[in-house]
């Protein structure tokens, strides 16, 4: 009988271990490369795609839902009859007074917040029922003509199914807590129709911190958001970007003044939210019933006096901003009026986002002050429908205080990068006011208004970080040399009283001994040998300056020196950081 | 007792079936899977719902547009602008919805906003011929020559539907007469050719090209347009009046009077050619230069419009010699026309043929200086005046 070769044993090497060249076939075999994909990351990263097209299909059904609710409430004209204006949004508040009282606490407000306190504070738990909830009573104040937008909602909506997929899916803790924004950037995306600014809404506003673990799932639920819902409804942006052009540099001075004007404005509307809503939460429960139905009426009063626009998202009406269509006088009427009704839907518990309602004010104000320029220097090149363009930036970046996504939002939105310098010069002009006279964001207003305490990417960039420079002092005794003699040494030592000594070594590393084991050394008659020889091998990490202080924590309290070196030359001993030093340095910090 | 173990032994079994189902349905591959089923079915679920919703916004979108078409086409344009709002409601981007709309907005003289959409639309579609023309047309009225003119251009080489070719021609002729309005007489003439080379013996379109040839100068292009259509027509008294006039401007005398009187004839309430009828027969009459005229006929014709020069420098005195450049030496024209009246006498002209050439040389002269300073003559003046054009350089 003839021996079949075994190939299994043919490809062992000699030590019983397998041959590189079979180990890499091994490792890439399907088998390993189906395992490997089910690892937690990446299974996350599969989950993530999967969120994007749940939030996304969530997403398109709650546009249709918005729009039938139009339908029904408002009528299919485009003008609206008196009876309507004033009964829509009055009956469908007493509604969704009922719903959100009975059956859907969780669902008022905007939806940010709470997908933040998700992430910080409920593991990434979200009720599902949160998402019925804020799908049913967004859609009816919506489409009913509530000063609301649907992309807040649509945030909340996605982070809810994420959170539902995670618990279904098993995932751990840590997992968990990172599926919400997960979610709530797919169902941003889906509703703004702009990945990149859902992205970094997402991560300026909901996980408040760069974190690079999430950044790829994030931009893949977006991605696959915005591809799902272009697929059901197109993909047109949510405006018609007239052409944009600067001309004349000079111009942006007309830029920077929007920037103010919008600056103002954005503190008036933060304000006036974040003053009128406790005091309407403070109001006898009963009334809650009625709220909703009270800001609906006087929405309904704003609409019959002469400005229907202002009910419902209006993303109609800030393309026709956009392209000349109203008078600048009118603009800022509509920017007066959408500010009034939005705050009073806002603050009445109406279910339904502030993103809409902020582009809107934002265009109109940039219209007006677009076209009120234009009227006093008619030299200024800018259309009205470029200055509405950043106008809506200027309203971001002050009243939501997120200046990237600001940025980027009209970036994508206009889809032309020669805009972008305006932009930044407005955004900044409105950020760096708004942030003057309203220290704290209004999302983080209304988190502590409501009891919660989240962090937010603005408390770190105001943060003060201590580095290793703040807490380094100059070396007590000398800095020794590894290739001198323990003799050399010795005589080096005589005049030192510090009992700890950085020992530099060749051709670089540090180490640390202490006089009395030199002297121990010494003893033993080996004052001949190296430094570097005598010393163990283990040696002392080193530490830059601008490491945070943070990580000399580490090291401290192993070694009583930890030498901090030039990061061009790690010979170079700029000082040396201890633990008393560490910990004194963060008392003082402590204190001030 | 042994039956009892069995059904517990088949519970056992069947619950760890159970357990084993449920470890393979918390596999997560095994949850991929559902997980994507269940995507495909949310997918279907929504695609159907999707197709409800847009085709009840297209329904929507149609109704509008239908009312709006109907108000537009009735220049109720208020209304259809309302209406074409709404279609646009439920379809955002309807090209017809937009043009439409632009087009009740022209009517109701918001052109800023009709221009908004235009120019959306030519962004889309920018060889569109009837969104350029629109364009051109809201260009025009804001005075802006050179675009309405590009656009007029693109409208005229553009695409045009089957069925509104037409659109091409209207829209080369409001390219004509916007660029005659511009003076430009160049440009208009360069594009007129080309319009009567393509446009057939129509002749209510030989018509138009014949009057926009006349307005540009080009008479003979003009006489042509008139004689294509009397080739067809030849009682069509507008064509008669149209080359009676463009052959009186080419000063084709004759033949000027005999299409005025012809347009007379078809006509008789044109007054306008019966004037010209009645200058062209002056002209005829007056011209001392014609062929095949007598001598004694000739000498009147000399000695009337030598009466009749003077006759005008009595009613039109001319300024000082100055003011036309003559040298300080020379005689007036009336000094000139003093001087020289003795002699033009039929008797006079009889001893001197050549005294003929100098009066009517004199003649013309006091007649263009005279119009020139006090505006175009009428009667046996302007008779005199054209005879003089028609002697030019002879």
């Amino acid at each position: 009988m003839e021996l079949q070769p075994n190939t299994e044993t043919e490809v062992l090497a000699e030590n019983g271990r397998p041959h590189p060249a079979t180990a890499w076939i091994l490792g890439h075999s399907p088998g390993a490369l189906w395992r490997s994909a089910f690892r937690e990351d990446r299974f996350f990263l599969i989950l993530s795609v999967f969120i994007g097209v749940f939030s996304g299909l969530a997403v398109v059904c709650f546009r249709f839902a918005i729009d039938w609710s139009r339908l029904y409430f408002l009528g299919t004209g485009a003008v609206l009859t008196p009876m309507r204006m004033l009964l829509a949004p009055t009956l469908a508040g007493l509604v969704i007074a009922a719903l959100v009282i009975h059956f859907f606490p969780t669902a008022r407000g905007s939806g940010v917040n709470q997908t933040k306190a998700a992430l910080y504070i409920f593991n990434g738990d979200i009720p599902f029922r949160t998402a019925i909830g804020k799908f049913i009573t967004a859609a009816l104040a919506i489409g009913s003509g509530h000063s609301l937008g649907p992309e807040d909602p649509s945030l909340q909506i996605g982070a809810c199914l994420a959170s539902l997929l995670g618990r279904r899916m098993r995932l751990s803790r840590d997992r968990m807590r990172l599926i919400a924004p997960v979610g709530a950037a797919a169902g941003l995306a889906a509703a703004f129709n702009a990945p990149i600014s859902a992205v970094l809404f997402v991560i300026e506003e909901v996980i408040g911190r760069w974190s690079a673990g999430i950044l790829g799932s994030v931009v893949l639920s977006a991605i696959s958001g915005v591809v799902v819902m272009r697929w059901f409804l197109g993909s047109e942006p949510l405006f018609r970007v007239p052409a944009v052009e600067l001309k004349n540099p000079t111009e942006l001075i007309a830029y920077a003044a929007l920037g103010v004007i919008g600056g103002l404005l954005s503190v008036v509307f933060a304000s006036s939210i974040t003053t009128l809503r406790p005091k309407c939460k403070a109001l006898p429960k009963w009334t809650q019933y009625f709220q909703p139905a009270i800001a609906g009426l006087l929405i309904g009063v704003i609409a019959m006096l002469g400005a229907p626009q202002v009910m419902g998202a209006g993303y109609d009406y800030i393309d026709q901003a956009m392209h000349g269509q109203f008078t600048w006088e009118f603009l800022a009427i509509l920017a007066g009026a959408k500010i009034l009704a939005t705050v009073l839907s806002f603050v009445s518990g109406t279910p339904g986002g502030m993103f809409a309602p902020t582009l809107f004010i934002g265009a109109m104000l940039g219209g007006a002050v677009g076209g009120a320029q234009h009227l006093f220097f008619p030299h200024l090149t800018g259309s009205v429908g470029t200055y509405a363009l950043v106008g809506m930036g200027v309203l971001f970046a002050g009243f939501l205080r997120a200046p990237m996504t600001s940025v980027f939002m009209v970036l994508e939105v206009s889809g032309n990068y020669s805009i972008i310098v305006p932009v930044i010069v407005a955004n900044t002009f409105a950020y760096v006011i708004s942030r003057g006279l309203l220290p704290i964001p209004i999302f983080d207003l209304l988190t502590r208004q409501d009891g919660l305490d989240l962090p937010s990417m603005e408390e770190q960039r105001e943060e003060d970080i201590l580095r290793v420079e703040d807490a380094m002092q100059r070396p007590d005794g000398p800095i020794l040399d590894g290739e001198k003699t323990l003799d050399q040494a010795m005589a080096e030592l005589d005049h030192t009283k510090n009992e700890d000594l950085l020992v530099r070594l060749s051709p670089s590393g540090w180490n640390s001994v202490s006089k009395e084991n030199l002297g121990k050394l010494a003893a033993e008659g080996k004052g001949a040998m190296t430094l570097a020889s005598l010393l163990p091998v283990q040696q002392v990490p080193y530490l830059h300056p601008d490491h945070p202080l943070e990580m000399a924590l580490r090291y401290v309290d192993r070694w009583p020196t930890v030498p901090v070196v030039s990061r061009a030359d790690f010979r170079k001993l700029e000082g040396v950081v201890s633990q008393r030093g560490v910990l004194e340095r963060y008392r003082e910090f402590g204190e001030t | 007792m042994k039956e009892f173990a069995l059904r517990e032994q088949d519970q056992e079994m069947a619950s760890g079936r159970f357990a084993r189902y449920r470890f393979y349905l918390r596999q997560r591959p095994t949850m991929l899977v559902l997980l994507s089923v269940l995507a495909v079915l949310f997918f279907l679920g929504v695609t159907g719902l999707s197709h409800v919703y847009h085709a009840q916004r297209a329904s929507l979108g149609d109704r509008w547009f239908s009312r709006g078409l109907a108000d537009l086409n009735a220049k109720h344009y208020d209304a259809a602008v309302t209406e074409f709002r709404a279609a646009l409601l439920y379809s955002r981007d309807e090209y017809s919805y937009q043009l439409n709309l632009a087009e009740a907005l022209i009517g109701l003289d918001h052109t800023g906003e009709a221009f908004a959409y235009l120019l959306n639309l030519w962004d889309r579609e920018p060889d569109n011929g009837l969104v350029n023309l629109e364009l051109a047309r809201i260009m025009a009225r804001r005075g802006q020559v050179d675009q309405a003119v590009r656009y007029y251009n693109n409208a005229v080489y553009a695409a045009w539907p089957p069925g509104e070719e037409s659109k091409r021609r209207d829209a080369r002729l409001e390219l004509i007469e916007i660029l005659l309005q511009a003076k430009r007489q160049g440009d208009a003439q360069a594009e007129l050719m080309a319009l009567a080379a393509n446009a057939g013996e129509t002749p209510s379109l030989q018509q138009t090209i014949g009057e926009m040839f006349m307005r540009a100068g080009d008479y003979e292009r003009a006489l042509d347009a008139y004689r294509t259509i009397l080739k067809v027509d030849d009682h069509n008294a507008a064509a008669l009046a149209g080359a009676g006039n463009a052959a009186f401007q080419l000063g084709r005398f004759s033949v000027a009077q005999q299409y005025l009187q012809s347009a007379i004839r078809v006509n008789v309430n044109d007054t306008e050619s019966a004037q010209r009828l009645e200058i062209t027969e002056m002209v005829l009459r007056m011209d001392p230069f014609r062929s095949q005229i007598s001598t004694p006929d000739r000498n009147k014709n000399v000695v009337d419009a030598f009466a009749a020069a003077g006759q005008r420098l009595n009613t039109c005195p001319l300024p000082s010699r100055d003011t036309f450049g003559t040298t300080g030496s020379a005689p007036s024209l009336k000094d000139e026309w003093i001087g020289l009246k003795p002699q033009i006498t039929d008797a006079g002209l009889r001893r001197k043929p050549d005294l003929a050439q100098s009066a009517m040389d004199l003649v013309f002269r006091i007649e263009r200086q005279t119009s020139s300073v006090c505006g175009p003559p009428t009667g046996p003046d302007l008779a005199l005046l054209l005879i003089a054009k028609l002697h030019e350089g002879s």
